[in-house]
């Protein structure tokens, strides 16, 4: 019986570490995220384009953009044919990359923090905050991270309890349900090309 | 007998046993890697020997038997490729998920597409005229005095929820402001670090079970819910600058309509660039601001 709570106390003890461990992971992930958009958008010496080519980058390697486009499109996904679903991906990455790369590159902030991270199933919670130069209230931003193959990605944000993910796909549901997926992706394509 | 151990074996690898198991493999893996682990360990200390010494115990021989069962069967579905059998279309966030009630929303989208037009045509051109004329600092101010105002409200309201250090914390933060910070024109209190959550009626009303009522569209006031509104009503009433339904004198409802149309822009101007971008970027204005409305009211209702 000895044996046996010592072998439930090594099992215990790993978990715990390996939890505590990839809390640590996360939340460096994160923070690295985040003084990397502070840094590009501080960055004055590059040219506009070359900040949004690092944006871009940015966005490809830590944001799972086709994750985040299939959960978007919602019950939609099983009804879209393959053309509209690789259609819908492509235009989605285009799409995100139009609206968060100017608003990351224009972001006037001095200090981002990562305040908890926690586990909510198979995600991870991270609560952080972006502090403004001019002293206002800090920005209340918090992210779900996956992990995809081995590789933490971003899979969604949260600006003051209001998650992007769930309002996208509310507000594409809403759409495609009034015009049907094929006038949705023409309107897509419109949409990108104004931003 | 071995038609019998086929078809079994044809079951563990249909499609719903794949699936299953590919929701679970990670949590598998990391399992077989500390069980790996663990060998290692227990050859280091001579511990095997004990394991498989006829003296070992019956429930530890179980513990181990059943690892091992565990482990044998995650293998069978180590090749299923997760993002392949993934479906993400009932997949919800429930801690951000809004529960959407919107049985009347043939008319709050006829509703917001009137207030779109008048705050187009009229509200957002005023907040735009008050942006440029007055310097940050004095609209921060304007701002400050309007939130001190209301904070002895937010501060019943966390009593009535049970929330007494955040109302310790608002009626500090209120005694501070109106007398240190001239009658809540600048925040004292925020820069000796004392803040605080504002909670309203609405809030109050759904933390004591009224979580359920209808999305609504209010002419001139945007998004609200059932509930929302009977709290947004009953504070104006109580508060100093709401709704005086029973004096009609005009000398004294003068400075009121001045001190509540300011507060009206200054809260507006505030959002000039949300709304703004979601005028440019969504595809159904009404869908988003719906869902955007009432996650942020859970999130406040949950915090």
């Amino acid at each position: 019986m000895k044996l046996f709570l010592k072998i439930s106390f090594i099992i215990i003890l790993f978990f715990s570490n390996k939890a505590l461990a990839q809390n640590i992971e996360v939340q460096n992930f994160i923070q690295d995220f985040g003084n990397k958009i502070i840094s590009i958008a501080s960055d004055k010496k590059s040219k506009e384009n070359q900040k949004k080519q690092h944006i871009i980058d940015l966005i490809d390697r830590n944001i799972d953009a086709k994750w985040i486009a299939k959960f978007v499109l919602g019950s939609h996904y099983k009804t879209a044919t393959d053309n509209q679903k690789e259609q819908f991906f492509s235009l989605y990455r285009q799409f995100m990359i139009n609206t968060y790369a100017p608003k990351f590159n224009g972001y006037n902030g001095k200090k981002f923090a990562v305040n908890n991270v926690s586990k909510q199933s198979s995600f991870f919670l991270v609560q952080a905050q972006f502090y403004p130069k001019d002293n206002q209230n800090p920005i209340n931003l918090d992210f779900r991270v996956k992990e995809q193959n081995k590789k933490l990605v971003i899979v969604d944000f949260i600006a003051e309890g209001v998650s992007l993910l769930e309002t996208q796909r509310s507000e594409f549901d809403s759409t495609i349900k009034n015009t049907g997926i094929e006038k949705f992706l023409l309107d897509l394509n419109a949409k990108i090309n104004t931003l | 007998m071995f038609e019998v151990f086929y078809k079994i074996f044809l079951c563990l690898r249909t499609k719903t046993f794949c699936h299953f198991s590919a929701l679970f493999q990670k949590r598998f893996q990391q399992l077989s890697s500390i069980l790996s682990n663990f060998l290692i360990l227990f050859q280091n200390n001579k511990m095997v020997k004990k394991i498989s010494s006829k003296n070992c115990h019956n429930l530890q021989k179980k513990i181990f038997i059943f690892f091992l069962a565990f482990f044998g069967l995650t293998q069978l579905s180590f090749s299923t490729d997760i993002d392949k059998e993934e479906d993400l279309s009932e997949l919800s966030f429930e801690s951000s998920k809004p529960n959407i009630y919107d049985p009347y929303e043939k008319y709050n989208r006829q509703i917001y597409n009137f207030n779109e037009k008048i705050d187009i045509y009229f509200f957002e051109k005023i907040a735009q005229a008050y942006r440029f004329s007055v310097p940050k600092p004095a609209r921060n101010s304007v701002n400050n005095f309007f939130t001190n105002l209301y904070s002895p409200i937010s501060g019943f309201n966390s009593l009535a929820q049970g929330k007494t250090e955040n109302a310790l914390a608002t009626f500090s933060s209120f005694f501070i402001n109106s007398t240190l910070g001239c009658l809540g024109l600048f925040d004292v209190a925020k820069k000796k670090n004392i803040s605080y959550q504002f909670e309203d009626l609405g809030q109050t009303l759904a933390y004591h079970g009224l979580k359920s009522s209808p999305y609504l569209v209010l002419p001139l006031l945007g998004p609200s819910t059932g509930v929302d509104f009977v709290g947004l009503t009953t504070e104006k009433l109580a508060n100093p600058l709401g709704f005086d339904i029973f004096n009609t004198n005009s000398l004294a409802s003068s400075p009121r309509i001045t001190m509540n149309s300011l507060n009206l822009v200054s809260n507006r101007e505030e959002l000039l660039d949300t709304i703004k971008e979601i005028r440019k970027n969504s595809f159904d204005s009404y869908a988003l601001v719906r869902t955007a409305y009432l996650q942020r009211r859970k999130n406040q209702i949950n915090n």
